[in-house]
């Protein structure tokens, strides 16, 4: 069931003002009063539709009925194991060189994006740029160069689906998006309820969503950065898997460690709300594994998610294995934990365990993961 | 503009009271004018520059009031007879000049200041009496109470200001200087004017001739010497005299356009027997002696003028010289609440004030009669909001102001000023506007914002000014702001023309008040040379100018100046053709829906966009849009389509 809409004076009194903004883009990019600009979503003008208005209805922290939204993605019921519905739970790495030298551990985003373009799966891709010194915006790639360009994770908090709602209304290419929980989440409610005088949704054939822990504030983190070295010389961003408890920053010719203590200062207060880590309701979710350098996690979760791994599988492009079980322990433990810590904080801030703000979980699912 | 300096004596001429103003200064034989341009004042100077070549006589739009006023002293000091044209606001910006002139004196050439008073503040941002000044100056003032008064008055008062020595104001309002009346003509002078600064220093006069105000004393004493002989001449001024029976029930005083009022009231009333009006043409120094002997023609004395109670006052203060068994009347006016001491009067009014004091029964029309008529006439006429032109390209500049400001999200503040662009505290520029007082003071006042980083402060400030009061009164607060380090962005909204009052030109535009080309001083030379950062924007393209701004906000430090260049629309679509045909695609325009709420007609209103009820689409109004194409770039939906026209 839909949950109730409201205008954008809504949006900013349960999300923006209360400070649970994800930067996500979903309500920018097409409605002229909303603007994402450093690091704040800006009101422009007054919009007279305080009483529903799609900001409202498509912000990932706004209310999200979660069984409804997997009827939706998967048609069925929201899973209550860790890590959300799955097909298959894998590990991967890219079999080119050129990508694993550029992206996070095993390239398999990019080798996966390569491939869905060269076959013709998708026309384009959202992705996230980090270049010219400047903080994370997203990009509209159409070529397997524009992809490779923004290969890599910045960590960073960056409205990619402010791209999509600038797609113009007439355009029907085929596209890919590669995005964090929280805007997985959004294409979510946009595909459970597709939006108005906007490109069809359904052009968003494949959704990749990233395992995340937390986001830096951009505008924050690189001003931190700035202080500390020559943003234009930086050419990666990494947090090894613990125990390294390390953020590393990679320029062309040395590496600069900050203590994870350090950085984590920096992280959007709204991700402590946030009870997905895995990206739940992508097709495919991507991650780092722990003990296994230079190897992503792969999580597969629906079919065409399978189809394109299969593709990769068959082409040599990816080279395939099962996560070890160890391992799967651990990815379940430290899902359930992001699940367990939000749950409280969300609790914590409304004082009532009945009042999930803005989660619309089952009493029976929220007590279990609460346990 | 009428025909000034048609040759014609004994002819009537059809003037409004501005033109009636300019040919007495013809017909006085004037060799310079000077003025800056300011309703309800600026045909004075703008119809004697018309013919300016044509009668060898000098005219000049100067930088502002103060400057316009030194240059026609300077005439006058050189001989030449000289007149100097303002608006209320103009006599505050040259008063300084005026304290000190009536010291120093005059020259050979007969000195008038023209102020042109507009009650209501029909097209101003203050309503202001200027008579007081003359009081406060010791200048000679005197009030036209009609058209050919305009005329007559203002040649007199070169005669009395050069046998005088001194300044010599005339005061005029809105409904003198812009309506229209049957001027008859005099003789035009025909004599060559030779202009020379006699320095008279020989054997015998060791001093040299000087304008200068010391010794002040002395000089003081000679100006009291000047307004005793004016007052000799006001008590024998054909301008005043008294209409009515020898004993009337009430007395009016009254001058300027309020004597046609009174005159209109007392028809109304048919009170022709009961009350004489007694009309002043020479306010001050008052004629004690004529006032005097009309006082006692009534117990009753209603004082019926505009704006402040300059007769009222002085009349009172008179009172206090009656002797100790006079009998007093009862004075009515604005002490008395019987006149409003603020907006203009009309006849109702006198008619409602004179009907109280006389306890008739007369009943002026219903207060709500005007409101009645005005929606009777508006029934037939599309509602129109005040706003900026179609194309005009203050709108896209506040577009993106608004934009800016609200990306920043330091909650920026805008100082105002006085142009067409005072229109931006409302809706026409986005409620942007927070302060606006006199030319050049949102810019001051931009100074000391600017200054309180230590207390705290970090909102941006963004001043905007026009081009012509960049030039007007701007540059000193620019100056001091740069020079004090004060942390605010100028934006001077170079539109090249002085829209507001005309399109008179100004030292950016190349353009003399007689149609000579000239010199351009560029304001982003002089801004440059002063050590301002400068950025040069066109308003039309919205990104890079809220891109400009926000870059000049983030960078802080000092003041900035932006200048947002595009010309006045009207002065544009005068010499061509709009550059776009511009439609809305019905297909692709969202209306109401999310994703636009109306943003066209709703927020950015341009009154070439409409919007259609019955369709639920916007529209473009065809013979009010001009084709700038801005709303393209406006709408969210790419539904409003620019084709080149």
């Amino acid at each position: 069931m839909a949950a109730e809409s409201k205008g954008c004076k809504g949006l900013f009194d349960e999300v923006i003002d209360a400070g649970l903004c994800t930067l996500c883009g979903a309500c920018t990019g097409r409605c002229p009063y909303l603007a994402y600009y450093q690091g704040r979503i800006a009101l422009l003008d007054n919009c007279t539709r305080i009483d529903e208005a799609q900001c409202y209805d498509y912000c990932p922290r706004t209310h999200i009925d979660m069984n409804a939204i997997s009827q939706k993605i998967f048609g069925v019921q929201y899973s209550d194991g860790e890590i959300g519905n799955t097909k298959e739970v894998l590990i991967a790495r890219s079999t080119d060189a050129n990508i694993t030298e550029k992206a996070q551990y095993g390239g398999v985003v990019t080798t996966l994006l390569s491939l869905a373009l060269d076959e013709g799966f998708i026309e384009g891709a959202i992705l996230t740029k980090t270049s010219d010194g400047k903080t994370p915006s997203p990009f509209l790639a159409q070529a397997v160069n524009d992809i490779l360009q923004c290969a890599g994770s910045s960590y960073m908090a960056c409205p990619v689906l402010e791209r999509y709602n600038q797609i113009p209304e007439d355009n029907s290419d085929k596209l890919g998006i590669v995005a964090m929980p929280c805007q997985v989440l959004a294409v979510a409610k946009m595909k459970a309820n597709p939006p108005a005088n906007r490109a069809s949704i359904d052009n968003i054939r494949l959704v990749i969503g990233l395992f995340c822990t937390w986001a830096l504030s951009p505008q924050n983190f690189y001003q931190f950065l700035k202080e500390n070295l020559d943003l234009s010389e930086v050419k990666k961003f990494d947090i090894p898997p613990p125990p390294a408890n390390r953020f590393d920053i990679f320029t062309a010719s040395s590496k600069t460690s900050f203590p994870l203590e350090k950085i984590r200062k920096f992280t959007m207060p709204t991700c402590a709300y946030c009870l997905d880590m895995t990206s739940e309701f992508a097709d495919i979710s991507v991650g780092s594994v722990e003990d296994i350098e230079g190897w992503n996690t792969v999580i597969v979760r629906t079919k065409i998610g399978a189809e394109l791994m299969e593709m990769a599988k068959k082409k040599g492009k990816l080279q395939i294995d099962k996560l070890p079980s160890a391992s799967l322990a651990h990815l379940k433990e430290a899902s359930l934990l992001k699940k367990k810590r939000a749950l409280n904080e969300i609790i914590k801030r409304s004082g009532d365990r009945n009042n999930l703000i803005y989660v619309g979980l089952s009493t029976k699912l929220a007590e279990k993961i609460l346990e | 503009m009428a025909n000034i300096e048609i040759d014609a004596p004994g002819t009537s001429q059809l003037f409004i009271g501005n033109e009636a103003i300019a040919r007495g200064a013809l017909e006085a034989g004037i060799g310079f004018a000077a003025a800056y341009p300011g309703t309800p004042s600026s045909e004075i100077l703008g119809s004697l520059a018309q013919i300016a070549k044509k009668m060898n006589i000098y005219a000049e739009w100067s930088i502002n009031e103060k400057v316009a006023m030194e240059a026609a002293a300077g005439a006058s000091y050189a001989g030449i007879r000289s007149l100097a044209a303002m608006k209320q606001n103009g006599i505050n910006v040259v008063s300084d000049f005026l304290a000190n002139l009536v010291m120093s004196g005059t020259g050979k050439g007969g000195l008038v200041l023209v102020s042109c008073d507009d009650p209501s503040a029909i097209s101003s941002s203050n309503e202001q009496d200027t008579r007081p000044i003359a009081k406060w100056l010791d200048i000679p003032l005197v009030e036209p109470g009609d058209f050919q008064e305009a005329k007559d008055m203002t040649k007199w008062l070169f005669d009395l200001a050069e046998e005088l020595g001194t300044l010599c104001m005339l005061r005029s309002v809105t409904r003198i200087a812009h309506a229209r009346g049957n001027v008859k003509l005099g003789e035009l002078p025909n004599k060559q004017q030779k202009a020379y600064f006699e320095q008279i220093h020989d054997l015998k006069n060791v001093m040299p001739t000087r304008y200068i105000p010391i010794p002040s004393p002395v000089r003081h004493l000679f100006l009291h010497a000047k307004m005793d002989k004016a007052l000799e001449k006001f008590e024998s001024s054909l301008f005043n005299r008294y209409i009515g029976p020898d004993r009337a029930d009430l007395l009016i005083i009254t001058c300027g356009s309020c004597w046609l009022y009174s005159q209109d009231a007392i028809e109304a009333l048919k009170l022709r027997d009961r009350v004489g009006i007694l009309k002043l043409g020479t306010l001050w120094p008052l004629p004690e002696k004529f006032v005097m002997e009309h006082l006692n023609k009534s117990d009753k004395v209603l004082f019926v003028e505009e704006i402040d109670p300059f007769l009222e006052r002085s009349v009172m203060e008179l009172g206090g010289s009656f002797p100790p068994k006079a009998i007093r009347p009862t004075f009515y006016g604005k002490r008395s609440g019987h006149i409003n001491a603020y907006g203009e009067l009309n006849p109702d009014m006198v008619i409602k004030a004179v009907s109280t004091i006389l306890g008739l029964t007369y009943k002026a029309r219903d207060a709500d009669y005007g409101k009645k008529a005005e929606a009777v006439a508006k029934s037939n006429v599309p509602e129109r909001s005040m706003t900026f032109c179609a194309g005009c390209p203050h709108r896209a500049t506040f577009w993106s102001i608004k934009n800016a400001l609200k990306l920043d999200g330091h909650d920026g503040v805008v100082t105002g000023d006085i142009g067409c662009y005072s229109m931006a505290l409302g809706p026409a520029g986005f409620f942007q506007v927070r302060t606006m007082h006199c030319m050049g003071a949102g810019v001051g006042v931009a100074n000391g914002l600017g200054k309180l980083g230590q207390f705290g402060f970090n909102q941006p400030v963004l001043a905007v000014v026009g081009d012509s009061t960049f030039y007007h009164a701007t540059i000193p607060a620019l100056i001091n702001g740069i020079y004090n380090q004060s942390n605010f962005i100028l934006i001077i909204l170079d539109n090249s023309a002085t829209a507001m009052t005309g399109f008179q030109p100004h030292p950016g535009t190349g353009m003399t008040a007689m149609g000579e080309p000239t010199k351009v001083i560029s304001m982003e030379a002089l801004c440059r040379s002063l050590g301002a950062r400068v950025e040069v924007c066109d308003p039309f393209d919205l990104n890079n100018t809220t891109a400009i701004l926000l870059e000049m906000m983030a960078e802080g430090g000092g003041a900035k100046v932006a200048i947002m260049r595009r010309q006045c629309e009207l002065v544009r679509a005068k010499k061509e053709k709009p550059p776009y045909k511009v439609r809305v695609d019905a297909e692709r325009c969202i209306g109401e829906a999310c994703g636009c709420d109306r943003l066209c007609t709703r927020i950015f209103l341009c009154p070439g966009l409409i919007w259609d009820k019955k369709t639920g689409k916007s529209k473009v109004d065809e013979v009010i849009c001009n084709g700038c194409g801005v709303c393209v770039d406006v709408c969210p939906q790419g539904a409003i389509i620019k084709e080149a026209a």
